[in-house]
């Protein structure tokens, strides 16, 4: 009980950054960059929170944030076709050093000052609550972990159901396919990940304003690469990746419980678990999981 | 334009591709963009960039010692790098540098304490070799993954520098742990497997020399040899090497090893000549500002070197900078990831247009 509510909590940033990933993914756009885009969404909430006094604008502050590490992503790799990986790698670099920098430019001289705000509360839906067991577990959250579960369902009817997600997947499988019926692929992919850099900043504040209530230099640790492991792992499905996800928050849940018994193992060799679990799941799907056709291949109207 | 015209176009291009100075002057603008940006932050922070960039400088360049910890600090950026640019070259995007010199640096480390009577002019040597292995190893095991179970490579060498450097973690908890030390870190090595000074009165070691060394070879290798034009072929054009029989499997697999070993080497040689022992978190970051130092420096081994140089300095400086003018060192990893961005689309514009 204790375990699940612990798996849900850990997967509850890595699927708003992991929903967000397959927007972008399935447009044609490595989601290297989640990581930084989580960063910049963490600090931007923490400081919006903290400057305006209200979780709320903490929000908007943290899809911002988010969208703007999206957006150089865009700028570099739509507009001038640079190469999706290295970009996402330097953006998850700029993210780091800049969200530090600022914490100790904007508020302190040199030394990193702890900003504590107010974290979002559980908010019990009526009766659902009252369930014994499911009620605790599912209806007794926080906001943004209801609306995760609500993006799931509402990337997926997206991707599926509506003209719009046709066009973006088509973007991602055969650009100029869509360019010949008279949409702009290079505009798609633009709206693509800014999506995916909004989704992956609120993936940030579940941390920063949910969770911790601060920011911390590189609080993300990491996460927005196993989001990407969970997208691959979920074969760029939402539903799929919500199940990778909850597999990823499950192994490092069980990190958090297993140090309580007296193991042979230390707890580094528990810690590697998400990281060999993703490695092996990865592993094990091998040949058959099939990339969106032109992911990572840049469409530039000029050089066709 | 048939296929074999097409090919025929590529194989010219790799062969008379050379070093041009052209990523050299999108390098220097990139690097200037980055500080100009970087300067305007520093401004809105309320301090002055000169003064910023003054004290940077002379952090980093000031003194005899200054300098020495510079070089020292850029030996295994130069190793890691040089790799990497061989890797990428070749398409292979290998961004497992971390591990590879974590465990480069665990095996140099496991290999000093245990032959602790060898003597003094062989023990660093065989050290740093094992180390060179053990990255090599580590880098082939991912290699193995790509091939064998087809995972991209970027996701198998990111996870596994993640596993390689909680792996050494978990050593120095046991096996190689100094009893007693408040933190994570192996007993002093012996002074017989330090490795020798190469100025006296600095920290200044032999490591860098080594870097030289690596980033010539690969420069011969790269431009030079059948090997290296092999790479070249397979990163310009997998048709074209595939036709031309280029296994891409095998050319995958040993750019892969020479990349492994030159970053174990330069997890050896920072154990065995900064250090003196094994250190968590020893090589953190040390992968990526490879990846960085590889592309601002066009992917070419001689471009290489003034590109880990820079950062080698810019990082030394910025310890000063923030003590003198009170501005955030994480600076520089703002200037460095903006000089990525900018270099990344500048090169990926079209070369405007040269008459045959």
């Amino acid at each position: 009980m204790e375990f699940l509510a612990a798996s849900l909590r850990i997967a509850t940033p890595l699927l708003f950054a992991a929903l967000g990933g397959i927007l972008s993914e399935r447009a044609g756009i490595f989601a290297v960059g989640l990581e930084g885009m989580m960063l910049a969404g963490a600090f931007a909430g923490v400081i919006a929170s903290q400057v305006l006094g209200s979780l709320g604008w903490g929000l908007v502050a943290s899809v911002l944030g988010g969208a703007f590490v999206a957006l150089i992503v865009a700028v570099a790799t739509v507009r001038f076709g640079a190469d999706q990986m290295v970009t996402g790698l330097a953006v998850n670099i700029l993210a780091l050093g800049l969200t530090s920098f600022l914490l100790r430019g904007l508020f302190a001289r040199g030394e990193a000052p702890i900003i504590r705000v107010a974290t979002l509360k559980p908010l019990p839906i009526p009766v659902l609550a009252d369930i014994p067991v499911v009620g605790p577990l599912l209806f007794q959250q926080p906001p943004l972990t209801y609306l995760a579960g609500a993006a799931v369902v509402a990337v997926a009817l997206f991707l599926a159901r509506t003209r719009a997600g046709l066009t973006l997947r088509a973007t991602g499988e055969n650009p100029r396919a869509v360019f010949a019926v008279g949409a702009d692929p290079a505009r798609v992919r633009m709206g693509a990940l800014l999506a995916c850099g909004a989704m992956a900043g609120l993936g940030g504040a579940v941390l920063s304003l949910q969770q911790v209530g601060t920011f911390t230099d590189g609080m993300t640790n990491g996460r927005g690469y196993i989001a990407l492991a969970a997208i691959i792992v979920g074969r760029w499905m939402p539903l799929g990746t919500f199940l990778g996800c909850a597999l990823f928050g499950a192994a490092d849940a069980l990190q958090l419980r297993v140090q309580g018994f007296r193991l042979p193992v230390s707890s580094y060799v528990i810690q590697m678990t998400p990281y060999v679990v993703a490695l092996a799941v990865l592993a094990a799907l091998g040949r058959s999981a099939r990339l969106p056709a032109a992911l990572g291949v840049p469409f530039l109207r000029e050089r066709r | 334009m048939t296929t074999t015209d097409a090919l025929d176009t590529t194989f010219m291009r790799v062969l008379s591709a050379s070093a041009t100075a052209r990523p050299f002057v999108l390098a220097l603008a990139g690097v200037g963009l980055a500080l100009a940006l970087s300067g305007l932050l520093v401004l809105g922070s309320g301090k002055s960039p000169l003064a910023a960039y003054g004290s940077l400088a002379s952090g980093a360049l000031g003194s005899r010692d200054r300098i020495a910890v510079a070089l020292n600090k850029a030996t295994p950026y130069l190793l890691t790098a040089t790799g990497v640019a061989l890797c990428f070259r070749a398409q292979v995007i290998n961004i497992g540098g971390e591990g590879q010199i974590a465990v480069g640096g665990l095996a140099a480390t496991w290999v000093a304490l245990a032959l602790p009577d060898a003597p003094a002019g062989v023990l660093p040597i065989v050290a740093a070799l094992v180390g060179a292995v053990a990255g090599a190893a580590w880098a082939a095991l991912a290699a193995l993954v790509r091939l064998t179970r087809n995972v991209h490579e970027v996701l198998v060498t990111l996870l596994m520098n993640f596993i390689g450097v909680l792996f050494v973690s978990e050593m120095l908890q046991g096996e190689l742990g100094e009893p007693g030390a408040g933190f994570p870190q192996s007993p002093l090595l012996a002074r017989a497997a330090w490795l020798p000074r190469l100025v006296r009165e600095t920290d200044l070691h032999v490591g860098i020399l080594v870097a030289l060394a690596a980033v010539v070879a690969a420069h011969l290798l790269l431009w030079r040899t059948p090997f290296g034009f092999r790479l070249r072929l397979r990163g310009a054009s997998a048709p074209a090497a595939i036709y031309s029989g280029v296994s891409m499997k095998r050319s995958l697999l040993s750019v892969m090893l020479v990349a492994g070993g030159l970053a174990g080497l330069a997890g050896a040689l920072e154990v065995l000549g900064v250090h003196y022992r094994l250190i968590e978190g020893f090589s953190s970051g040390f992968g990526f500002t490879a990846v960085s130092i590889a592309l601002i420096g066009g992917l070419n081994p001689l471009g290489v070197l003034p590109a880990g140089l820079f950062f080698a300095f810019l990082e030394t400086g910025a310890l000063a900078m923030q003590r003198a003018v009170g501005v955030p060192s994480p600076l520089v990893l703002v200037i460095q990831g903006l000089t990525m961005v900018f270099v990344l689309a500048a090169v990926a514009l079209p070369a405007p247009a040269r008459r045959a």
